[in-house]
């Protein structure tokens, strides 16, 4: 079964002749998906920030937003642990300053804690079609190279199989003071991005980096999607 | 509202009129297109004819060129048509632009199936070869099937149906298949499986598989009952979909063993996300296999050893297992290697340890297990001995003997006769056989040579002849310790025997 919803948001950009979704769009295909993401509200003028961070409430992260920039860490454009509404403003000015010349506008978003993260994402293999990533996030994820793959669609084995086959699988244990993650929301999630890449052959990459394991439940906390070159 | 991406399924021949398997492996009639008009030829249709009839094959063989005469006995016929008996299978040997109308021809008297060992087509990547080779698939379509073109053939020990240029390979018939792109591959594996002690039930290079190759081949495997153990070498695929679900079905029926070549070259294609950037075609690869439940092998030492285990061990896992042998360094070995592929080397209780040990030379040896016996001549009824002891574990599953042979050769000098009446090889087989007999849990023999010399010739045919007796007994043979376990891993990851730390 199609999803509506993701199908438009992903032939809107398109049309746009963009290819690739910003954070906000690319969580808004995963909420459609069922997969959790964080809350978060995009501002597009400083008079509606106020709303926003009413929405959202302390402690809250403000990201730059835009299709067209990438490595926002590098750029300055995330501001985290914001705790009033004085360095919610200040924030604002700055990330906008950076985004100067593009088309964006800024993100906030609920702050996860949590001390894990981990890498989630979709590649379409020439000869295999659509395979799910599944590994050690954030700065890890290059570092070390922890990840395993399954092609889609992936049964609730393979997505189990997948966590396990990381070197550092016991990342999802519980360990020093943390809960076990739950394995049911992960092989949800693996699944259901298998699933995006099954439906939708316009999307060619997926990276869900970071999933933060917050409590015992796993948030995408940031995402990119890139599309196929229709040219 | 996208642009279309899906293309239009490849048409996909179905199997009509359905393939017969059995008059293609099975042929009481052959035609060997290509032949040499005269005894001195050197070319793939005499080899061929010659290679078959040292194989020892029954049935009839049909040579065939238009110039007829006669050719190792047999008549050559000039065309097809002129073959006076029905014909199941055909080899063609022509050159590449005369193979279309030799396969036409064989499809109108009603031949099952061809190999056709010429080359000359798509691997050119001319435009007259790839013309050639479609020319071929169209006429398979139409009810013959087809190995190759470019391929060293078919080989059935059965039936004595060989690979290019073997006359030599064995007939003795077994579980394992065995297939692949690759004719050199396979003529070094069937070579290699004669000794090793792999037996085959039919292997199949199938060169540019321009008709049947990976996925059908597997499909027939998995339902034929003359196999056990599949067995592939594979460089590339033509149809990643069809591949993977027939991989995971035949790998469901039995154990699917898979060789992938040309990992090396990671196609560095330009890609904008950590996980296309990660996602290259050996780490794809590596997934895709696991995922299917396949059981992958890096190099044809491994392939081999892993088809040896899955071919003579019962289908289980093992998960404890026992080692016997000299020298304490194998003992420590064997625990590093085990514990790698998570294997289980349990000490014994005292009791069995107490029984162990009143058999074996002190001080110096060990019944702890892994057992050291602490002297290369300690004699084959005192192991047996060790090894009806250590059985006793109820936690062992399998069993591991390691024999030095080669110091044998000191005895041999000392006492001055041959190594191989010195050593008592035979009652040596002959009581492993019995322990397994006895306790139901398989042993695995493990024979190293560390003397390879010119010196050592003697020593070379000793494990030879060693290995033959075992193998005749039903008992796998190993070169080294750390092969045997790393085969056992494989089975235990099979069977689902893996144990994933917690």
């Amino acid at each position: 079964m199609k999803n509506d919803k993701a199908i438009k948001i992903i032939g809107s950009t398109l049309n746009k002749g963009r290819q690739t979704l910003s954070e906000y769009e690319s969580k808004q295909v995963l909420a459609a998906y069922g997969i959790p993401v964080t809350k978060e509200i995009l501002v597009k003028d400083k008079d509606h920030l106020e709303k926003g961070i009413q929405k959202i409430g302390f402690p809250l992260v403000m990201k730059g937003c835009s299709a067209d920039i990438a490595h926002k860490t590098e750029k300055g454009l995330i501001h985290v642990d914001i705790r009033s509404a004085r360095e919610a403003k200040k924030a604002y000015g700055e990330i906008m300053a950076g985004m100067k010349g593009f088309d964006g506008a800024v993100l906030i978003q609920e702050m996860i804690k949590g001390r894990r993260e981990l890498v989630v994402g979709l590649t379409r293999d020439p000869q295999f079609g659509p395979c799910v990533m599944f590994g050690l996030g954030g700065i890890f994820t290059e570092i070390l190279r922890d990840v395993s793959f399954r092609r889609a669609p992936l049964e609730i084995r393979d997505a189990q199989e997948m966590m396990r086959d990381i070197k550092g699988h016991k990342i999802l244990d519980a360990v020093r003071g943390m809960e076990a993650a739950d394995e049911k929301r992960l092989v949800d999630m693996l699944i259901n991005v298998g699933r995006i890449g099954l439906d939708i052959p316009e999307v060619s990459e997926i990276d869900l980096n970071p999933v933060i394991i917050s409590g015992s439940k796993p948030v995408v906390v940031d995402a990119l999607m890139i599309l196929k070159n229709q040219g | 509202m996208f642009n279309k991406t899906k293309q239009t399924k490849r048409i996909r021949k179905t199997d009509y009129p359905p393939t017969d398997y059995g008059r293609i492996f099975h042929p009481k009639a052959i035609a060997i297109l290509g032949v040499s008009a005269d005894e001195n030829g050197v070319g793939f249709g005499t080899g061929m004819l010659r290679a078959i009839k040292m194989m020892g094959y029954e049935g009839k063989i049909y040579p065939v060129n238009p110039k007829g005469g006669m050719l190792s006995g047999l008549e050559i016929y000039r065309r097809v048509e002129d073959i006076p008996g029905p014909v199941d299978f055909a080899v063609i040997a022509v050159n590449a632009r005369y193979v279309p109308e030799s396969l036409e021809a064989c499809l109108k008297i009603g031949v099952a199936g061809a190999e056709i060992l010429s080359s000359g087509f798509s691997e050119l990547g001319t435009e007259e070869g790839k013309e050639l080779e479609q020319r071929i698939q169209h006429i398979a379509a139409q009810g013959i099937r087809v190995v190759g073109p470019n391929c060293f053939g078919i080989y059935c020990p059965a039936s004595g149906l060989t690979l290019l240029p073997g006359p030599d390979l064995s007939r003795q018939t077994g579980p394992v298949a065995f297939v692949a792109q690759s004719g050199g591959m396979s003529i070094d594996f069937a070579h290699a499986g004669k000794w090793l002690g792999v037996r085959f039930s039919k292997m199949i290079s199938f060169g540019n598989g321009a008709d049947l190759r990976e996925a059908e081949l597997l499909r027939y495997l998995s339902d034929d009952p003359e196999t056990r153990v599949i067995s592939m070498y594979i460089e590339g695929i033509k149809d990643g979909e069809r591949f993977f679900s027939e991989l995971k079905a035949a790998a469901s029926k039995k154990p699917l063993i898979v060789y992938k070549g040309g990992l090396s070259a990671a196609g560095a294609r330009s890609v904008a996300s950590h996980t296309a950037s990660m996602g290259g075609s050996r780490v794809i690869w590596q997934s895709i296999l696991r995922q299917a439940g396949a059981v992958q092998v890096n190099d044809t030492e491994e392939m081999a050893q892993a088809n040896l285990a899955f071919a003579m061990l019962p289908p289980k896992a093992f998960r404890g297992i026992s080692i016997v042998g000299g020298g304490g360094a194998i003992g420590v070995t064997a625990c590093d290697t085990a514990e790698t592929y998570g294997i289980e080397i349990p000490a014994l209780p005292p009791d069995l340890q107490e029984r162990i040990g009143s058999v074996l030379p002190k001080p110096g040896s060990s019944a702890i297990n892994p057992i050291d016996v602490a002297n290369p001549f300690v004699g084959p009824q005192a192991l047996k001995e060790v090894l009806l002891g250590a059985a006793g574990d109820e936690r062992i599953e399998l069993q591991i003997i390691v024999s030095l042979l080669f110091h044998y050769k000191g005895l041999a000098r000392a006492f001055g006769i041959p190594i191989a009446e010195v050593t008592p090889y035979k009652e040596l087989t002959q009581c492993v056989r019995d322990v397994v007999d006895q306790t139901g849990k398989p042993v695995i023999a493990v024979l190293p040579n560390m003397t390879r010399g010119m010196e050592s010739m003697d020593i070379t045919e000793l494990i030879a002849l060693t290995r033959q007796e075992y193998l005749s007994h039903g008992i796998p043979v190993f070169d080294e310790l750390h092969d045997a376990i790393r085969a056992i891993a494989h089975i235990n990851n099979y069977y689902g025997g893996r144990k994933h730390e917690k």
